[in-house]
């Protein structure tokens, strides 16, 4: 895969492929921790944009190790919301 | 598969308090291997919040416990190779109402009597420190020592130092029992262990490693609720949380409104390094459901633009939950076990975990290696809770 290595993988934390690659090899570090480390999929989409490519990714880096037990799972919200909307438009956000 | 592995000492959970055991015990020259069911960090210790305050510690043992512990931090940021987003800034609490304000100046008097740096502050310095803060809000105080870390880096941090001294970490490792001959036999998912002395230190599932060994560890799960606000526009660097937070913490008697005081909601704002914040929190006993709550995230939300409205149009881009080691004094168990000799308890640090794994970790090696103890241990010991109930637990 040379010359994709500058290639985004997560647009929000604005994280490439070199940075996931050196992370990997240099902390050995699992899915989830190479997630924690590097930010990618903990933007402010949430990991919509980049979750499909990004888990790709690491289980074809990680080959047979055994994967994430907990992995960065999606949680509520599902999409970014105010926190008025959230504390039900107390005051208004629109 | 591991074959058979002995190590002078196995510690059972590589959270924030495993992680600073390993690092103590590999730093004094101990043969210790760490054992944990997922990832390092992967329990309580990633679902969290990073602040290492004396603010919202009882004066007395409490606080004590956390400014040895803050000073070991200070260390440790020149000890560790790595950083662990540690910014030492000071951390304020603000209050909803004059009784509280009143509570407030007590609380100040107190913990300064107790030679703590702790100062009152007035309405104009509350709207000093962040313009996002309401109008009406009487006031509050502040506590000059405490900081903010990022938890998982501190473990990682902790980790990558103590391998270097020696430690083993083996991951995806599940315990599944442990029994003693004249070593330990701790058996795992990825093979046995044997060790001279094993430390608990699974946080929230300490019991069930108790349990192994016919010990009753009377720790339970308290849930708590954490929304992630994204990077806008800065709101402010402290650490904030109200002076009701207290009051829920120690279960004690609070005036807030029916929903708030359910959900045991209380304002905690924690700026994180990469400018996100996070707004928290609960805390209730619903066993280990681990669900977010939209409820309870509603309530939390209505809390937070209490105290600051002005973050109404902030957005929320994630939620998640974490379980508090909850004891019924509030006090972790930092101990040896009478029944079983050779076994440790080092859990239970319910909200306080971060604040006070350095401690924890000190004072696990000083047992261990039979030194004196940087503070005394007596209010720590496993068996308080047996003198205190007049129950055997096994
Ligand atoms: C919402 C929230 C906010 C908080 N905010 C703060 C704060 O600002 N400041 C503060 O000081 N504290 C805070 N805390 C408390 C703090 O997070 C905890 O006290 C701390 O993380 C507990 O650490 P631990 O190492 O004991 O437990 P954990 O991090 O849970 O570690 C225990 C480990 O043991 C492992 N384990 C369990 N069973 C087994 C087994 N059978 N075999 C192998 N491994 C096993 C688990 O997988 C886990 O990794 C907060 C907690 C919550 C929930
Ligand atoms: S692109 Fe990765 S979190 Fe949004």
């Amino acid at each position: 895969m040379k010359g994709l290595e500058k290639i985004i993988i997560c647009r929000c934390e604005e994280v490439d492929l070199e940075e996931i690659r050196q992370t990997v090899s240099q902390y050995g570090s699992s899915a989830r921790e190479t997630k924690l480390r590097t930010r990618a999929g903990m933007g402010y989409c949430g990991g919509r944009i980049c979750r499909p490519m990004l888990d790709a990714i690491l289980k074809k880096i990680m080959g047979d190790k055994p994967q994430d037990q907990i992995p960065l799972k999606i949680q509520p919200p599902v999409r970014p919301v105010t926190l008025a909307r959230l504390g039900d438009g107390l005051h208004h956000d629109d | 598969m591991v074959k058979e592995i002995h190590a002078e000492v196995a510690i059972i959970g590589g959270g924030i308090v495993g992680c600073a055991i390993a690092y103590y015990l590999s730093k004094a020259g101990l043969d210790c291997v760490l054992i944990e069911k997922g990832d390092i960090a992967g329990g309580t210790s990633s679902r969290c919040d990073g602040n290492i305050t004396i603010v919202d510690k009882d004066p007395g043992f409490d606080s004590m416990m956390s400014m040895a512990s803050q000073k070991l931090m200070a260390e440790l940021v020149q000890e560790l190779d790595r950083p662990f987003e540690y910014r030492a800034l000071g951390s304020i609490l603000v209050c909803d109402n004059e009784v509280e304000m009143e509570a407030a100046k007590k609380w100040v008097e107190i913990q300064n009597n107790a030679g703590l740096k702790f100062k009152l502050l007035d309405r104009s310095d509350i709207r000093q420190e962040s313009p996002y803060f309401a109008d009406d809000i009487p006031g509050g105080l502040e506590c000059e020592t405490d900081s903010l870390i990022n938890p998982y880096l501190f473990c990682y941090a902790l980790i990558e130092k103590a391998e270097q001294y020696g430690l083993k970490v083996y991951t995806g490792a599940e315990v599944t029992f442990v029994s003693q001959n004249t070593d330990f036999i701790i058996e795992t998912t990825e093979g046995t262990f044997t060790a001279e002395k094993v430390v608990n230190a699974a946080g929230v599932w300490a019991p069930f490693i108790g349990q192994m060994l016919n010990i009753e560890i009377p720790i339970k799960p308290r849930k708590g609720h954490i929304m992630v606000g994204a990077r806008q526009k800065p709101v402010m660097m402290r650490n904030v949380m109200e002076f009701g937070y207290l009051m829920n913490k120690f279960q004690r008697e609070r005036i807030a409104d029916p929903e708030t005081l359910k959900h045991g909601v209380a304002l905690v704002f924690e700026p994180t390094e990469n400018q996100n914040f996070l707004l928290g929190s609960s805390r209730q006993f619903v066993g280990f459901d681990a669900q977010v709550d939209i409820n309870v995230i509603k309530t939390m939300a209505r809390r937070a633009l209490r105290f600051f409205p002005q973050l109404h149009d902030f957005t929320i881009i994630r939620t998640y939950t974490g379980f508090r080691p909850w004891t019924e004094d509030h006090l972790p168990i930092v101990s040896a076990v009478e029944e079983v000799p050779g076994f440790y308890i080092a859990a239970g640090h319910e909200g306080d975990g971060i604040s006070l794994a350095a401690i924890t970790g000190k004072l696990i090696e000083e047992l261990i290696t039979e030194k004196e103890p940087t503070i005394p241990i007596e209010p720590l010991r496993y068996d308080r809770f047996k003198k205190k109930t007049g129950t055997c637990f096994n």
